[in-house]
């Protein structure tokens, strides 16, 4: 290989893949009726699981409401998210029937200034994570239907009081769950080149386009106030195609980039800030992480023991208080003292210049990987291990109108072996710790370029912590009960 | 947007219809199934279900055929299947095999010696790990 040849060749390496030039799928998303053509599927979907749930078989694994939405929507969603992007907040079928609403609800309101932030979604986000443990919806049709009404019904009154996307923004927690795993997806919405954004004098792709004569909207720009130029990573991006059908220039592309990279980096984001300054966001990145263990935690035997101990200890037979003690020490107290301590050790031993906090801040940003690798682990075993049960399921729901159009439930279909399943679980939880290493040494050589290894091994014992506890959990007997004070 | 309103009214309708419509189980209130499990508490493993079958007036069925079903309480679970042998006159008894700790519950299907078909389900909690 001559010289003259590697620097033609490294440029050529660095072009990002762009989706939007593939054959066909370019077109699609190109095509201003691309999202509700995707939406509509979903929405379909979502009306047979409310019906289902509500007038059909009680018994979980019978019911389309609860085989969709704990087996299957998780179980792609996470894989969607780590192969590719973002695109279930794409096809949302909530926010089709937001659309649908604008047309006899305007919005008249800004979402108010104090709660432009991720405090409530961060406590929504905590929330159902509590009410999915407490109610035991896994197991209850009827439940998970109602859960997926007070979800629309949540939609239209935010929505239909509010301006622009504030629900995405602000409230809905499984689009914060999205914008968090998204942050190491392999893809992105961004500019393609920044000089033509630089000569561009309309920046349709925040203000979107009017008719002159009307103020009629034709085209939105992005509803989340992201900027494209100055939009950095895909955090708050819902993925929704507006910015690429507002550009004029044809100069937004869905390009592929390291994944978590913009954990690394401290920039100012357009419609984010800055993330060292963003303690709503560490704190969606503590509950999407420990929230990850959490939740599988409570579907292995040692839970029920833990249960039953502090049930008999403080003398309360109802399981609300007693999970609400669970979830404080999980959620509260285990990260405050763990991520607490490692910033504590980093600045005494490394002498980084950042206060406590801060530093807190900034480094929770690395433990996301290892989340995403438990919520990989976790949805993704209930899904392979359960892929073929939407088959009986479904032939069930057609056989029950008196017709088996299907055919009889096949209700031996279940999916791949559990011990095969284990092995792919324990590669992402081995993906996360090693992502969560690498961003957390990368911010450890920006904040103590001198002495990088001692600022790196506070948060890395952290997350070996947590890896640890990630494997410990996926090792154990699995235990599913509806009555956890039983015991 | 009219497309997308005619879709979400087919849609609403179409999926109100179709479950709408559903046939509730048979219930058969002059029969009664009563049944145990054993061990006690039912433990990760096999276990034994007892079931007897008896008419309005308390007299024993016999000859009747019973398939049971072991589903858990999650959706996603290998459901357990086994049929119940008649061990006395009224007295069906079946081994499943229960391979996971937490809540089960246990559908059965049984043919009457006169044809008359009916389900029941009860549940099994608790099941213990090993």
């Amino acid at each position: 290989m001559t010289p003259s040849l590697i620097p033609a060749l490294e440029t050529h390496d660095s072009q990002p893949f762009d989706l939007m030039l593939v054959p066909g799928l370019g077109r699609l998303f190109r095509w201003r009726h691309a999202r509700p053509v995707l939406q509509a599927p979903l929405l379909i979907i979502s009306i047979a699981m409310i019906l289902h749930g509500l007038f059909g078989p009680t018994l979980a694994p019978k019911n389309l409401a609860t085989t969709l939405s704990w087996l299957h929507f998780r179980g792609l969603l996470v894989l969607v998210l780590l192969s590719a992007g973002n695109f279930f907040c794409l096809a949302c079928p909530f926010m089709l029937v937001r659309q649908m609403a604008r047309r006899f609800l305007k919005p008249r309101f800004n979402w108010p200034r104090p709660l432009r932030n991720k405090w409530i979604s961060v406590a929504l986000f905590a929330l159902i994570l509590f009410v999915y443990e407490l109610f035991d919806l896994w197991s209850s049709p009827w439940w998970t239907a109602w859960l997926i009404v007070a979800y629309f019904l949540t939609v239209l009154v935010v929505d239909g009081f509010f301006k622009h996307a504030s629900f995405c923004k602000f409230v809905c927690p499984i689009g914060q769950f999205n914008f968090v795993a998204s942050t190491l997806s392999p893809f992105e919405v961004k500019v393609r080149k920044q000089e033509v954004c630089t000569s561009c004098d309309t920046k349709d792709c925040i203000r979107g386009r009017r008719e002159p004569s009307s103020d009629l909207v034709l085209i939105r720009g992005c509803e989340l106030a992201l900027f494209q130029p100055r939009k950095v990573g895909n955090l708050d991006c819902t993925f929704c195609l507006d910015c690429i059908h507002a550009c004029p220039h044809d100069n937004i592309g869905i390009l592929s980039r390291l994944p978590g990279e913009e954990l690394l980096t401290d920039p100012l984001r357009s419609g984010i800030g800055y993330f060292s300054q963003r303690k709503d966001l560490a704190a969606l990145a503590i509950v999407f992480t420990f929230g990850a263990l959490l939740n599988a935690f409570g579907m292995v035997s040692p839970v029920y023991a833990v249960e039953s101990w502090l049930g008999r200890l403080l003398h309360v037979r109802h399981e609300a208080p007693v999970l609400g003690l669970i979830f404080t020490c999980f959620l509260i107290l285990e990260p405050v003292l763990l991520l607490g301590l490692a910033a504590w050790l980093a600045r005494a031993w490394s002498g980084v210049r950042r206060a406590l906090l801060p530093l807190v801040v900034r480094y929770s940003y690395g433990i996301v990987p290892l989340g995403f690798g438990m919520w990989l682990a976790h949805y993704s075993f209930h899904f392979l291990t359960g892929l073929y049960t939407i088959v009986p399921v479904t032939q069930n729901a057609v056989a029950s109108l008196g017709r088996p159009l299907l055919g009889l439930p096949r209700w031996t279909l279940t999916g791949l072996a559990p011990n095969f399943v284990q092995v792919i679980e324990v590669g992402f939880l081995l993906l996360g710790f090693a992502g969560s290493l690498a961003v957390i040494h990368g911010l450890a050589e920006d904040d103590a370029p001198e002495k990088p290894l001692r600022a790196f091994l506070p948060w890395a014992t952290v997350c070996l912590i947590l890896w640890l506890a990630s494997m410990w959990l996926i090792f154990q007997p699995m235990e599913m009960r509806a009555t956890l004070m039983s015991g | 947007m009219r497309a997308g309103r005619n879709l979400l009214a087919s849609a609403v309708i179409s999926a109100l219809f179709v479950f709408g419509c559903s046939r509730a189980p048979e219930s058969s209130p002059v029969i009664t199934i009563e049944h145990s499990i054993s061990p006690r508490p039912a433990r990760v493993g096999p276990v034994t279900v007892t079931l007897q079958l008896a008419d309005a007036a308390a007299k024993p069925i016999a000859g009747a055929r019973i398939v049971l079903e072991a589903d858990m309480s999650h959706a996603g679970m290998s459901p357990v299947f086994g049929e119940a042998k008649e061990v006395a006159p009224g007295q069906y008894q079946s081994q499943v095999r229960l391979g996971m700790a937490g809540d089960w519950v246990i559908l059965l299907r049984a043919t009457l010696p006169d044809g008359k078909k009916l389900e029941r389900q009860f549940d099994v909690r608790d099941v213990r790990p090993n």
